[in-house]
């Protein structure tokens, strides 16, 4: 039997966690819940950490950065006019997760804590260098988001850790975009792009989803791309450099040689869409 | 789900042969393996774990010698099950030995591996994946343990 606990407070959940060797937090239970019912997971204690303050909402912080609490519901991430620009991709992905009611429910926090390799907030902080804020039993750090998936549903949290928040640096004024292929539309991704042009439109940043167990970004190729974005050759040696780095799975949803036959064409396709957005802006 | 590898030892056929028919190596060897035990000259009974992020499974294997030829040939199959959560798994194994040039040993393996039950659900995909990445570890560990002691 499972004990659901409501600290009200984060210090309290830490050391819930840190006094129950089987507890894990909950936060939205999208993914959690159904786990759990599906028998996948056990726990002792669930930690939940809705009635805690401040893990909600997305500020403006003063130097501009975009700040994300944990707890923040997808449908807020999407509906919120501060993911401009190099950030817009935040907000579309956020609008692509599941469905309706997932969104209403799931939270940033909680997906990028669950680190499902097909899940589509990973790419896009990825993409615009999200850094995780953590606290757990030996204080407060923070997690680059390139350093953050591990393994297959590895990350470098450690255990009785919470993901408090995602912080953004300031938008760009350049276009972003997210993109994914899915089998049917609210499913997880087969393979999926997020990519933002640079301010000067002469380079861009970009991670590919669900092509191995985080998302994959090498930003040394990204460096020698720059300036090149319109010589399909130079396009093309990029995507085989990320293509060099997937490690896709055959799943249901698509094999692993269909998975890296998409990233070439998803990277193509979405520059071809965000150069055109920087032409017409 | 088939798994298969090949890896070089550099150690004779003949110590390679002896040691991968040795319960107490293999303990050591196998990746979350807690305890093997010799139920008869033919079937060995093995209790291994395995985690893939916030999913932990415990086995109860059952691994029956079917027919081996030495020093080169075991025909194996493994059968098993979770305690208290319904999770089937079994698998068909095939593992040859063959000398190299070098006086080494070439190990080729092969399993045939189904999982049924809750953990089914979860995606064969990963588990692949994990399946490769255990396969690692344990070639690194056997070849260290048959290597150092040689």
């Amino acid at each position: 039997m499972t004990q659901i606990l409501f600290p009200e407070t984060l210090d309290q959940a830490v050391a819930l966690l840190a006094r129950h060797d089987e507890a894990r937090p909950i936060a939205g239970g999208t993914t959690l819940v159904a786990m759990r019912n599906a028998g996948l997971v056990d726990s002792s204690h669930l930690v939940s950490l809705d009635r805690i303050p401040g893990l909600r909402g997305i500020e403006r912080l003063a130097d501009g950065r975009i700040r994300v609490g944990a707890m923040t519901r997808h449908a807020d991430t999407a509906a919120s006019d501060l993911f401009t620009g190099s950030l817009a991709v935040v907000r579309k992905a956020a609008g692509m997760i599941a469905n309706k009611v997932v969104r209403n429910m799931g939270t940033m926090g909680g997906s990028v804590a669950n680190a499902d390799p097909a899940a589509d907030y990973l790419p896009a902080l990825a993409c615009a260098d999200a850094v995780l804020s953590v606290l757990g039993p030996d204080g407060a750090r923070e997690i680059p988001i390139l350093t953050y998936v591990q393994d297959w549903y590895e990350t470098a949290l450690e255990p009785g850790e919470i993901l408090t928040a995602i912080t953004f640096p300031a938008p760009e004024d350049a276009p972003s975009a997210y993109r994914k292929i899915a089998r049917v539309s609210g499913d997880y991704a087969t393979a999926s792009c997020a990519m933002a042009l640079t301010p000067d439109g002469q380079g861009l940043r970009v991670a590919i989803g669900a092509c191995g167990p985080g998302p994959i970004r090498d930003v040394q190729a990204e460096a020698v791309l720059h300036g090149h974005l319109q010589d399909p050759q130079a396009v093309a040696e990029f995507a085989a450099a990320l293509v060099a780095k997937a490690d896709p799975v055959d799943d249901v949803r698509g094999s692993a040689d269909y998975r890296l036959a998409l990233i070439p064409r998803l990277i193509a396709s979405v520059l071809s869409d965000l150069i055109s957005a920087k032409e017409a802006a | 789900m088939k798994i298969a590898g090949t890896f070089e030892v550099d150690a004779p056929q003949d110590r390679v042969w002896d040691k991968v028919r040795d319960p107490e190596l293999m303990v050591q060897c196998i990746p979350g393996c807690e305890s093997i035990e010799q139920i008869d000259p033919m079937a060995y009974r093995a209790k291994v774990s395995v985690k893939v992020g916030p999913i932990s499974a415990r086995f109860n294997l059952v691994v029956t010698v079917l027919s081996e030829e030495a020093p080169h040939t075991v025909i194996s199959r493994t059968s098993g099950e979770e305690g208290t959560r319904a999770s089937v798994v079994a698998s068909d194994n095939v593992l040859r030995l063959e000398p190299t040039a070098t006086g080494g040993t070439r190990v080729s393996y092969e399993a045939d591996v189904s999982m049924t039950g809750r953990l089914g659900k979860f995606g064969l995909g990963i588990f692949r994946k994990k399946a490769d990445q255990l396969a690692e570890v344990f070639v690194g560990t056997f070849r260290d343990k048959l290597e150092v002691a040689a």
